[in-house]
C-alpha cells in the first residue's frame, strides 16, 4: 500500500541526488547521470576563488538571513504572546484570521502589494510619514540597492508574522492553567506572568524553531527576492539583492552551466547541513531540548 | 479571584491592543487599496489618491479581464491544477502517512528513514530540471501534478495525527472483515477531518500560487500557462508601461496582449486581475482556520 508512494520518493527526491557527483563532474546533455568527466573540485574553485560575483552574493544571502533571524524570528513570539493577553474572544479571533492572510498569496501578488505600499508615487507608508511631518521628499524604497536589506526584512515581516506565530499560539495553549492561577495567588502582575510563564513554558519549542531557522541560514528566500527584484523590472537592486539560490537558477538554467549550477547548490546544502548539525549540538550542550 | 492591575499591566494592555490596531490596519490597507483601484474607473485612477474606497464606481476592469481569452484559459489552468492536485496529493500522501502509522507494517523503520532523509537532503534544482526532461514532463500539464504527489512534511503531520487514532477501531473493523482500503476509506478518513482540511488547505494554496513550474519547465506552450504567471507576466507588462508612461507625462497604455487595443489603464487591469487571483484563497482559509491551527497543535507536539 505505501510502495507506490516510495517509487514516487525514489524517482523524484533520490534519483536527483546524483547531483553531487555532477558538481564534481563536467556534465553536458546527453551524458548518463553520474558518467561524465571527472573534474574534481574544478567548479568549487572557480565559484569561491575565480567568481567575481561570490563575494557579494555570501554577503547578500548572510546578511539577509541574519537580519530575519534577529527580527524576523522574534517577532512571531512577541505577537504570539500579545494574542494570548486578548480578552476579547471575538476581537482575538479577527486579529488572528486577517494575520493569517498574507501567507496564503503568493509573492508574485505580495511583491505588487508591497511596492504599491511603498510606492514613491502616492505609496501609503510615504503619504503618511509626509503627513506627520517626518519628510518632506518620499523615500524611494524599492529604488535604491541600499534600502534592499530592509525591505526584504520588512515585506517578509508583514507576510509571515501571523502565520509564523500559530505554532508559538499552539504551544501556550498547552501551558498548564494552574500556573497562571498559582501565580495570581502570589501576586504576580500581568507583566510578570506574561514573562515567566508565558514566554518560559514555550521555551523549548522556540529552541527547536531557531535550529530548523540556523539551517536554513543559506536560504534567504528564492521567492521573494526574485518577485521583489525581476519582477519589478528592479534590476538596480541586484547588487544588494541577489542570493545564491537566484544566481543559481541563472546560471544554471539561463547559461546551461549545469555542473558549475550544481556545485554551488551543494555549497549551499553542505553549510546549511553543517548549521543545523551545530545549532542543534549547542542546544543540546546549554541543557536544552535538541532535535536529535 | 482578580490580581490588581499594576502601572506595568495597563501599559502593556494599551501597548498590546495599539500594536494589534496597527497590525490589523498595516496588513489589510494593500488589499483594501487595491480592491477599490479594481472598481473605480481607470481614467480617475491616473489622478491618484484612491484609498480605502473607488471614487468613481465601475465593473469595466473585471469586464475587461473576464472578457480576456488569455486570463479566461489560465483560470481554468488554475483551477484544474488545484483540483487534480489536491484530489492525487491527498491520496498519495495520506496512504503513505497511514502505512506508516501502523506498526504492523512490514519494514516500517526502512520506509520511515526513506521518508526522512529527502526532507533535509536533495539533488538541488539542476538534477531535478534534467530528470523533469527526461522523463518527458517538460511543457506538459502533468508537471504541475506528478512532481507534487508526496510532499514529506504534509506526510508526517498526517502521520502524527493517525498514530493518535485508538488502534482498537481499527482492529474491531478487520474482525468484522474490513480489508485495508474499506478500513482506511469508511473508518479513518471520517474520523480524520480536521487533518485532511488542513492537508488540502496546505496542497490546494501551494498549487493555486505555484509558478515556479510553469515559468521554467512550461516554457513552449503559452496555452498550458496558469494564472500565476499572467499574473507575473501583466505586472511585469504593467511596470514597463507605467515607467514609459512617467516619462510620456500620461498613464493611460495601449495594453498590448492583454488589453487586445483597448485603452485601459494599466494598474486598474493589474489590481483587478490579482483581486481575482486571491479572491478563492481569501474566502476558503477562515473556515478551515480552526481545523489548521488544531492540525500545527498535533504536528507541532508530537512531531
Amino acid at each position: 500500500m505505501v510502495i507506490p508512494s516510495i517509487i514516487f520518493l525514489f524517482i523524484f527526491c533520490y534519483i536527483p541526488i546524483y547531483g553531487v557527483l555532477m558538481a564534481f563532474q563536467e556534465f553536458r546533455i546527453g551524458d548518463f547521470p553520474g558518467l561524465s568527466h571527472w573534474v574534481g573540485v574544478k567548479h568549487f574553485q572557480e565559484l569561491m576563488i575565480k567568481d567575481p560575483k561570490f563575494p557579494q552574493l555570501m554577503r547578500n544571502t548572510v546578511v539577509i538571513s541574519l537580519l530575519k533571524l534577529l527580527i524576523n524570528f522574534p517577532v512571531p513570539i512577541i505577537f504570539a504572546a500579545f494574542i494570548n493577553e486578548i480578552r476579547h474572544p471575538r476581537f482575538k479571533r479577527s486579529v488572528q484570521t486577517i494575520s493569517y492572510l498574507p501567507h496564503f498569496i503568493s509573492w508574485v501578488v505580495a511583491a505588487r502589494l508591497m511596492f504599491d505600499f511603498f510606492s514613491s508615487d502616492n505609496g501609503a507608508i510615504n503619504d503618511f510619514l509626509k503627513f506627520v511631518g517626518f519628510i518632506d521628499k518620499p523615500i524611494p524604497f524599492f529604488l535604491r540597492g541600499e534600502y534592499y536589506w530592509g525591505m526584504a526584512v520588512v515585506t517578509d515581516l508583514w507576510k509571515e508574522v501571523g502565520w509564523n506565530s500559530i505554532i508559538f499560539l499552539a504551544a501556550i495553549a498547552s501551558i498548564d492553567a494552574e500556573m497562571y492561577e498559582a501565580a495570581d495567588i502570589d501576586g504576580a502582575s500581568q507583566v510578570q506572568k506574561m514573562w515567566h510563564i508565558t514566554l518560559a513554558s514555550i521555551r523549548p519549542t522556540i529552541v527547536l524553531l531557531l535550529i530548523f531557522t540556523v539551517g536554513n541560514l543559506l536560504n534567504a528566500n528564492f521567492d521573494q527576492t526574485y518577485m521583489l527584484t525581476n519582477q519589478m523590472g528592479n534590476r538596480v537592486l541586484l547588487e544588494y539583492a541577489d542570493i545564491i539560490d537566484t544566481y543559481v537558477l541563472r546560471v544554471g538554467i539561463a547559461q546551461t552551466r549545469f555542473s558549475f549550477a550544481a556545485a554551488a547548490g551543494l555549497f549551499k546544502a553542505v553549510i546549511n547541513f553543517a548549521l543545523l548539525l551545530g545549532a542543534n549540538m549547542l542546544a543540546g550542550k546549554f541543557g536544552e531540548s535538541a532535535l536529535f | 479571584l482578580k490580581s490588581k492591575k499594576t502601572t506595568g499591566d495597563i501599559i502593556l494592555t494599551a501597548v498590546i491592543y495599539s500594536t494589534m490596531a496597527l497590525m490589523l490596519v498595516v496588513t489589510l490597507y494593500p488589499f483594501l487599496n487595491s480592491l477599490a483601484i479594481s472598481f473605480n474607473h481607470a481614467d480617475d485612477t491616473t489622478r491618484g489618491g484612491i484609498t480605502f474606497y473607488p471614487r468613481v464606481f465601475t465593473f469595466r476592469n473585471y469586464q475587461t479581464i473576464f472578457t480576456n481569452e488569455k486570463i479566461y484559459r489560465a483560470y481554468v489552468i488554475t483551477v484544474l491544477r488545484t483540483i487534480i492536485g489536491v484530489a492525487t496529493g491527498l491520496l498519495f500522501t495520506s496512504v503513505l502517512a497511514f502505512g506508516l502509522a501502523h506498526k504492523q507494517l512490514m519494514g516500517r523503520r526502512f520506509y520511515t528513514l526513506f521518508c526522512l532523509i529527502p526532507m533535509y537532503f536533495g539533488g538541488g534544482l539542476i538534477p531535478t530540471y534534467l530528470l523533469i526532461r527526461q522523463l518527458g514532463l517538460l511543457n506538459n500539464f502533468w508537471v504541475y501534478i506528478i512532481p507534487n504527489l508526496v510532499n514529506l512534511w504534509n506526510m508526517i503531520l498526517m502521520r502524527s495525527y493517525f498514530q493518535n487514532i485508538p488502534e482498537a477501531l481499527e482492529e474491531s473493523a478487520r474482525i468484522d472483515g474490513a480489508r485495508f482500503y474499506t478500513v482506511f476509506m469508511k473508518i479513518i478518513f471520517p474520523i480524520s477531518t480536521p487533518i485532511i482540511a488542513t492537508i488540502c488547505l496546505y496542497i490546494g494554496v501551494f498549487h493555486w500560487n505555484s509558478w515556479f513550474d510553469a515559468a521554467y519547465y512550461v516554457i513552449k506552450r503559452t496555452e498550458l500557462k496558469p494564472m500565476q504567471s499572467v499574473l507575473m507576466q501583466i505586472i511585469s507588462e504593467a511596470a514597463y508601461a507605467e515607467r514609459i508612461a512617467a516619462s510620456a507625462g500620461g498613464a493611460v497604455v495601449d495594453m498590448g496582449n492583454i488589453g487586445r487595443g483597448k485603452m485601459v489603464n494599466v494598474r486598474s487591469i493589474t489590481m483587478a486581475t490579482m483581486i481575482v487571483t486571491i479572491l478563492p484563497i481569501v474566502m476558503v482559509y477562515p473556515f478551515i482556520q480552526r481545523y489548521f491551527i488544531k492540525g500545527i497543535m498535533i504536528g507541532s507536539i508530537k512531531g
